[in-house]
């Protein structure tokens, strides 16, 4: 973890562009080495991954809560399944910048009637907006394909890539890794654009504001210019993460953005620790790998997966998570490191960091 | 009668008493006087159990209040008017004056006219709330609520403060009069030192959170040295 | 007259009221533990599910429909002290963020957990009065003795709920220990002990909320109050907040503008009645329509 968190903390943009494109490489090369099953899992991680770095962003640097990034994620989704469902040939490209443009503009439209709010009633009028998203999808079957949704098969692998594979199975495990390595790609370019946010004029503007409004606004930083930015850029991630997450499922339907889903967000946020990059990693796998560790937990206590109990028990082991790792770590994970480090090091203690403030 | 042996508070860096030792007794007032951030306040929220101290110990007569709960102090007897009043302004005057009451086995209705009786002009605004009360009626209403309860002993802050010259000198012949009557151990925090000594049996001169004299209230207000270095009090 | 009262326009007053009360319900439950721990309780509608569910397991063993009121009731209002202790005390003083990380937390628990225990399938109490709507010379009245038992029980509530803040020794501290907690330390108030019982009335209300929903057509399912608590929060905030008068009335009128918007509009957009009502209301007064100070930190 150390290697990383210090690669990641490079102070150019220059040095933080390799260290994102020697951490995105690395995790590429790991692809090859994955079953086909790991590698979709694997995808679905690095989706997630770019929406909790958004939240993480919004929550964590300029100090809003959201419950409604499921809902940018659904409307960025919906912007790239309608578009795509259309026009499978366009380049994917276009199709992730229309997630990323349609986010954006629903974080505003939900930005401007909420930076004047703040905590609890910021929280509620986000989590309106993500309730209303469902029904909504549901309801304008024309468009959006109602209940059922929409297909779409924008993900082909190309001819080149399918040479790396021999065997029965080739085409299957090609088209797994294709997909696992793009959204990796995907994940590694937002990633870099996020750390130089972090260390631009806006990101430290936005601390001020989280720290101390009253202060910033006396230095000259526009409360609700900066406020609305952090949310647009939230929304964006979240806009692009739903896009990616529904192309790699080849289908965008109303059931997979449901509230829960903003809940699951939040817990991914805060268990891997909130305002930082090696945070939204660290959520990115647990939601990669939480299938297999719910199915570990019900074998371990003997409860049958299909039961009722079984197939609720990732929403109470998220939840209970969330919970105590808020009452008891609220730094999360990341904040292992440091008394991990002062255990291994007889240098001079690290600082704790500024990042979270909670 | 309160007793505070070598108390030390800290906020942090900031070392707002330092070792304060002083005897209350009771039927008299204690005034505690000192320029800005002497440490007053400071010491009242402490006696009242708001702010635990580094060292030191609180008797109320023979029982020792540290560590107990500020309710539990208020319970025992004591009383705090605390710096700006404390007046809860979406409640009525009556409300107020219950609220005061709650927490004793006075009766209420006796208490309240006994209050009234006191500040006619609180018997006057009964229902009224107490956003609409002008300063000095919301320092009776403060004084009164605290009475109410029949305390043994009353922390007063700055009881003076943004009230007319005539005012104070009625509102100190009361406490006077109250702690006289009533046997009453007053602790009189005042900016105003020179009104203040005026009234008080004994007085404590707090600076930068140390006492630099304590006596007779006569003898402090006559050193000439204390006014000037101290009080801020211009030599006359 | 009976003509007027059957009419469609008269069906949706009453099926507004109907569904606003429930709003208003909730929403009184949330503003009161906003009134004395400002936190923005997100489990509340959940809180209030599971004690329904274990007042209905009880039903199912045999007692009647007025012993499960009383059961899910009490369950509710244990949940609540307890939720206070636990999982809130620890955070006075934190970050606003925190509580409201731990709420949504607790929220997803209480639904998997309901849903693991009685699946999440649909379960409803036998109402104890007929949901057939009243005819009048022949013409059907949108009023059913079950649509009159739901207003007066919850009219009953609300009303004993203001008569113990107005009129009683608890009610008095309890508004002082929110107004002002450090003086009523300072005048002997146990102002923890008041945080914990505005918790237990809060879950109470909430509970009967709940149950009047079980008791309903439609019945109650582990999610169903997600949507509840969203319309009783956009009711509360349109009212500020602080205000239990204006929380009330904010429920009434989301209840009826959700009817209206889905008669006379398009229930297509219904889903966004809720949030436009609240924007409008939040860029007429930030502060809530029924607050009176005029500066608020939100
Ligand atoms: N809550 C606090 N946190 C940190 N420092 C504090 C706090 N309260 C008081 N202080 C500091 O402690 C010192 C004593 O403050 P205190 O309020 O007791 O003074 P005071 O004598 O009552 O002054 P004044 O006459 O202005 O009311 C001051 O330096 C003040 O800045
Ligand atoms: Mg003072």
């Amino acid at each position: 973890m150390d290697w990383f968190l210090s690669l990641t903390r490079q102070e150019t943009t220059h040095s933080r562009l390799i260290a994102m494109a020697f951490l995105t490489v690395l995790t590429l090369v790991i692809t090859f080495f994955l079953p086909p099953v790991a590698d979709s899992q694997l995808a679905g991680g690095a989706a997630i991954a770019i929406v909790v770095l958004g939240l993480s962003w919004l929550t964590g640097w300029s100090g809003q809560i959201s419950l409604g990034n499921s809902g940018f994620m659904a409307v960025g989704a919906y912007a790239a399944g309608i578009w795509a469902h259309h026009h499978a040939s366009t380049p994917l490209v276009f199709t992730f910048v229309l997630a990323i443009v349609f986010g954006g503009i629903s974080g505003l439209i939900i930005a401007i009637p909420s930076t004047r709010l703040r905590g609890p009633y910021l929280a509620g009028m986000t989590l309106a907006f993500s309730a209303a998203v469902t029904p909504l999808a549901q309801n304008f079957t024309s468009v959006t394909g109602g209940e059922g949704g929409l297909f779409m098969n924008s993900l082909v692998t190309p001819r080149w890539f399918l040479h790396f594979f021999s065997g029965p199975n080739a085409a299957i495990n090609a088209s797994a890794q294709w997909s696992a390595d793009l959204a990796v790609v995907v994940a590694g370019v937002m990633f870099f654009f996020m750390a130089n946010l972090f260390h631009s004029r806006t990101g430290r503007a936005m601390r001020l504001v989280r720290d101390n409004d009253v202060a910033a606004e006396l230095m000259g930083v526009n409360l609700a210019r900066t406020r609305t930015t952090a949310f647009v850029v939230s929304a964006a991630y979240a806009g692009l993460g739903g896009a990616l997450y529904s192309l790699l499922q080849a289908s965008v339907r109303p059931e997979t953005f449901p509230i829960g889903l903003s809940i699951t967000l939040l817990t991914l946020m805060v268990l891997g620790g909130i305002g930082t990059l090696s945070g939204a990693v660290i959520g990115g796998i647990i939601y990669s790998f939480s299938a297999n560790l719910v199915a570990h937990v019900n074998s371990l206590t003997g409860v049958n997966p299909t039961s009722n109990v079984g197939a609720n028990m990732q929403g109470i082991i998220f939840s209970v998570l969330l919970i105590l790792t808020m009452l008891f770590a609220p730094r999360g994970i990341v904040s292992l490191q440091y008394p991990l480090r002062r255990l291994f090091r007889a240098r001079p203690a690290t600082p704790t960091p500024k990042d979270v403030h909670l | 009668m309160i007793r505070v042996e070598g108390l030390s508070v800290n906020y942090g860096a900031v070392r707002a008493l330092r070792s304060v030792s002083f005897e209350a007794p009771s039927g008299q007032i204690t005034a505690v006087v000192g320029a800005n951030g002497a440490g007053k306040t400071t010491l009242l929220r402490t006696i009242s159990g708001l702010v635990s101290p580094q060292s030191g110990t609180i008797h109320l007569d023979e029982v020792s209040l540290l560590g107990l709960a500020t309710e539990k102090i208020a319970r025992l007897g004591v009383g705090h008017v605390p710096e700006g009043r404390g007046v809860i302004e979406e409640l009525t005057v009556e409300q107020n004056l219950r609220l005061g009451a709650l927490s004793s086995k006075v009766n209420l209705a006796e208490g309240l006219e006994e209050q009234y009786a006191r500040f006619p002009v609180l018997g006057d605004r009964q229902r009224k709330y107490c956003a609409t009360l002008s300063g000095g009626e919301r320092q009776m209403l403060a004084m009164a609520r605290a009475l109410i309860a029949k305390p043994q002993v009353l922390l007063l802050d700055e009881p003076s403060l943004g009230l007319a010259p005539q005012v104070t000198a009625q509102l100190m012949k009361a406490i006077r009069q109250l702690c006289e009557t009533q046997d009453l151990t007053v602790i009189l925090v005042e900016q105003n030192a020179k009104s203040a000594l005026r009234i008080a049996h004994q007085a404590l001169v707090l600076h930068l959170g140390s006492v630099v004299a304590s006596g007779d209230a006569a003898t402090v207000a006559a050193d000439e040295d204390l006014r000037r270095y101290y009080l801020g009090v211009a030599v006359s | 007259m009976s003509v007027f009262l059957s009419s469609p326009f008269m069906h949706n007053i009453f099926a507004g009221l109907a569904q606003g009360i429930i709003y208003s319900l909730v929403a009184l439950s949330l503003v009161i533990i906003w009134q004395s721990t400002h936190v923005l309780n997100f489990a509340q509608g959940a809180m209030a599910m599971i004690a329904t569910y274990i007042g209905m397991t009880e039903i199912d063993r045999g007692i009647g429909y007025w012993w499960c009121v009383i059961i899910s009731v009490l369950v509710g209002m244990a949940l609540g002290g307890v939720t206070e202790r636990v999982l809130i005390r620890p955070l006075y003083g934190k970050p606003e963020i925190n509580p409201i990380v731990v709420m949504v937390g607790f929220l997803g628990f209480l639904e998997a957990l309901a849903a693991a225990i009685w699946t999440s399938t649909t379960r409803n109490i036998t109402e104890p009065f007929s949901q057939i709507y009243f005819k009048s010379n022949g013409h059907l009245v949108f009023l059913s003795s079950f649509i009159i038992f739901q207003i007066v029980l919850a009219m009953g509530i609300m009303l004993s709920v203001a008569a113990l803040f107005r009129f009683t020794k608890l009610g008095l501290q309890l508004r002082a220990s929110a107004l002002a907690p450090e003086v009523s330390r300072l005048l002997g108030v146990r102002v923890s002990r008041m945080l914990t019982i505005g918790w237990i009335l809060s879950a109470g209300v909430g509970a009967i909320a709940a149950v009047i929903i079980a008791s309903g057509n439609f019945g109650l399912f582990p999610t169903d109050m997600d949507g509840i608590f969203v319309a009783s929060f956009i009711a509360a905030a349109v009212g500020g907040l602080e205000s239990p008068l204006g929380a009330v009335a904010g429920g009434l009128i989301i209840g009826l503008a959700e009817q209206f918007i889905l008669a006379y509009w398009s229930p297509d957009v219904a889903p966004l009645g809720g949030i436009i009502i609240l924007v409008v209301a939040l860029m007429i007064r930030p502060q809530g329509l029924f607050t009176k100070n005029t500066i608020r930190r939100v």
